[in-house]
């Protein structure tokens, strides 16, 4: 049984079609990228699996279970398994980085305060930030918010990370350290969907590759095959491009 | 204007009037938090209100920010009466202020609701908080920043506008210098007196105010 099933997935911001018949399915523990090229829907998708954006139409089915958006109950249930890392962040500014990190965990999930502080210590001392505890997202760098980002969605033990371009703000060095966690995340069968630009990086950490244009899954496949021999038009034209551009 | 001023008369009426600016104070204290309390529910109500509640809260709203002040104490001393409630001159005056505030600042603080980032109501919600711990977590802390200056002047506002308590008969500064000039019919004097314990009220409460803001901002003035 996959761990999270997608079926024929339309979604719209107003009466504006961005998604349209995305379908795919990931087993336990599998990590696959979305590329494509900008505006194509990454994270519309991912806005619509933790229940941002209603879909219009199709399943969600996690673990067995449909997925229902209109219900508090079942979104709750989902958000209790998924976490995500937004493109843009989203730190909470009025709180402080650990805050940041603990305020779910502590306030939603009522777990114990002093054991939540004391693994997201440890967690942000992985990404780097041991020293930045008591620091504001506004005191922080691009890369550095990025890292809290990535620290407050794993200090909420999900079952499925959803990861939108996590290594966009990170120089290489740093894009290493992320990759080892996700590595690491990866040997404990955590399931991810991904989303990335950086093309060494899918290589590496997925095991499947899915293409996304105009809204639409275009060809899936191995990072080996969609990199290296490409199908259809629109995936050779889309590598060609990327590998020029590298 | 042959005027001989005498403030050596009106000495005696100076403990009076200091206790007076202290109920003035305490007046404009208990309203603000209560009208602070009905601002927060009633912008809570605008933003994620189903139909109805909305229109309660906007009819509320409308009611008491197109009529004056004075009328609405008027009708709750004067009018309420007529159907069996009842309030002292106080309660009356607490009640009208307090009501009266409270529809500004649900104006004002639903402007603070709109403008939370959207980016941080997304990752709250992700994460599964309720709108309640939305509003606590998320929402208010922003409001407090962000809108601290506009809330301080309503604060100061209404320091002000507790004067309307004399009206009423209540012992508050403005009140005791009516009566002090009933007495006296030194009433340059009084009020000159009185004018600046005004101004005294306020500049201690922007001084506060301030100290309030530095202590709770003061390291994050800039991020905003
Ligand atoms: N809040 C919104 N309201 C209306 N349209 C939106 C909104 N967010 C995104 N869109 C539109 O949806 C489409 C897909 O956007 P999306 O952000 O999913 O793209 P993306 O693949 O993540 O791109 P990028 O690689 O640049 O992040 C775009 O055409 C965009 O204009
Ligand atoms: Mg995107």
């Amino acid at each position: 049984m996959p761990h999270l099933e997608i079926t024929n997935l339309d979604a719209a911001y107003k009466s504006q079609p961005v998604l349209s018949g995305v379908s795919l399915s990931v087993e336990k523990g599998e990590v696959v990228s979305l590329i494509g090229p900008s505006g194509s829907g990454k994270s519309t998708l991912l806005r619509v699996l933790v229940g941002l954006l209603p879909p219009r139409k199709g399943t969600v089915v996690l673990d067995g279970t449909p997925v229902d958006y209109s219900d508090q109950r079942s979104l709750r249930a989902l958000r209790d398994r998924c976490a995500i890392v937004f493109q843009q962040f989203n730190l909470f500014r009025n709180m402080d980085v650990l805050r940041n990190v603990t305020i779910a965990p502590v306030k939603i999930k009522k777990r114990d305060r002093r054991e939540v502080e004391a693994e997201a210590e440890a967690l942000l001392a992985k990404v780097g930030l041991g020293d930045k505890l008591r620091a504001y997202p506004s005191e922080l760098s691009g890369g550095q918010q990025q890292r809290v980002a990535i620290a407050r969605a794993l200090a909420l033990r999900p079952e499925i990370l959803l990861l939108d371009e996590v290594t966009s703000a990170l120089d290489p060095e740093l894009v290493q350290e992320v990759l080892d966690i996700i590595r690491l995340l990866v040997g404990e069968g955590m399931t991810m969907l991904v989303v990335s630009h950086e093309m060494g990086f899918v290589r590496e950490v997925s095991s499947r590759v899915a293409l996304m244009s105009a809204g639409a899954i275009v060809e899936i496949g191995s990072p080996a095959q969609i990199f290296d021999a490409p199908k259809t038009e629109r995936a050779k034209d889309f590598v060609a491009k990327i590998l020029r551009a590298h | 204007m042959q005027y001989t001023f005498q403030f050596g008369q009106i000495t005696r009426y100076l403990p009076d009037l200091l206790a007076g600016a202290l109920i003035s104070l305490e007046i404009a204290f208990v309203c603000f938090w209560g009208a602070l309390l009905i601002g927060l529910l009633g912008a809570m109500a605008l933003h994620f209100g189903g139909v109805w509640t909305r229109r309660v809260a906007r009819a509320y709203v409308a009611c008491f920010t197109n009529t004056p002040g004075l009328v609405q104490i008027y009708f709750i001393y004067f009018a309420l009466p007529e159907f069996g409630i009842l309030f002292s001159s106080l309660q009356a005056v607490i009640i009208g202020i307090t009501l009266n505030a409270g529809g500004y600042l649900t104006l004002i603080l639903k402007s603070g609701f709109l403008s939370v980032h959207r980016n941080e109501l997304d990752a709250a919600e992700v994460m599964g908080m309720s709108r309640l711990q939305l509003v606590r977590y998320i929402i208010v802390p922003h409001i407090a920043r962000v809108l601290f200056p506009p809330i301080s002047n309503k604060f100061i506002l209404m320091v002000l506008g507790t004067a309307v308590a004399g009206v009423f008969g209540v012992e508050d500064l403005m009140g005791r210098t009516i009566n002090a000039n009933a007495e006296s019919f030194r009433a340059i004097e009084l009020l000159s007196v009185t004018a600046c314990l005004y101004v005294a009220m306020t500049i201690l409460a922007t001084l506060v105010l301030a100290a309030v803001s530095l202590l709770c901002f003061g390291r994050r003035r800039s991020s905003i």
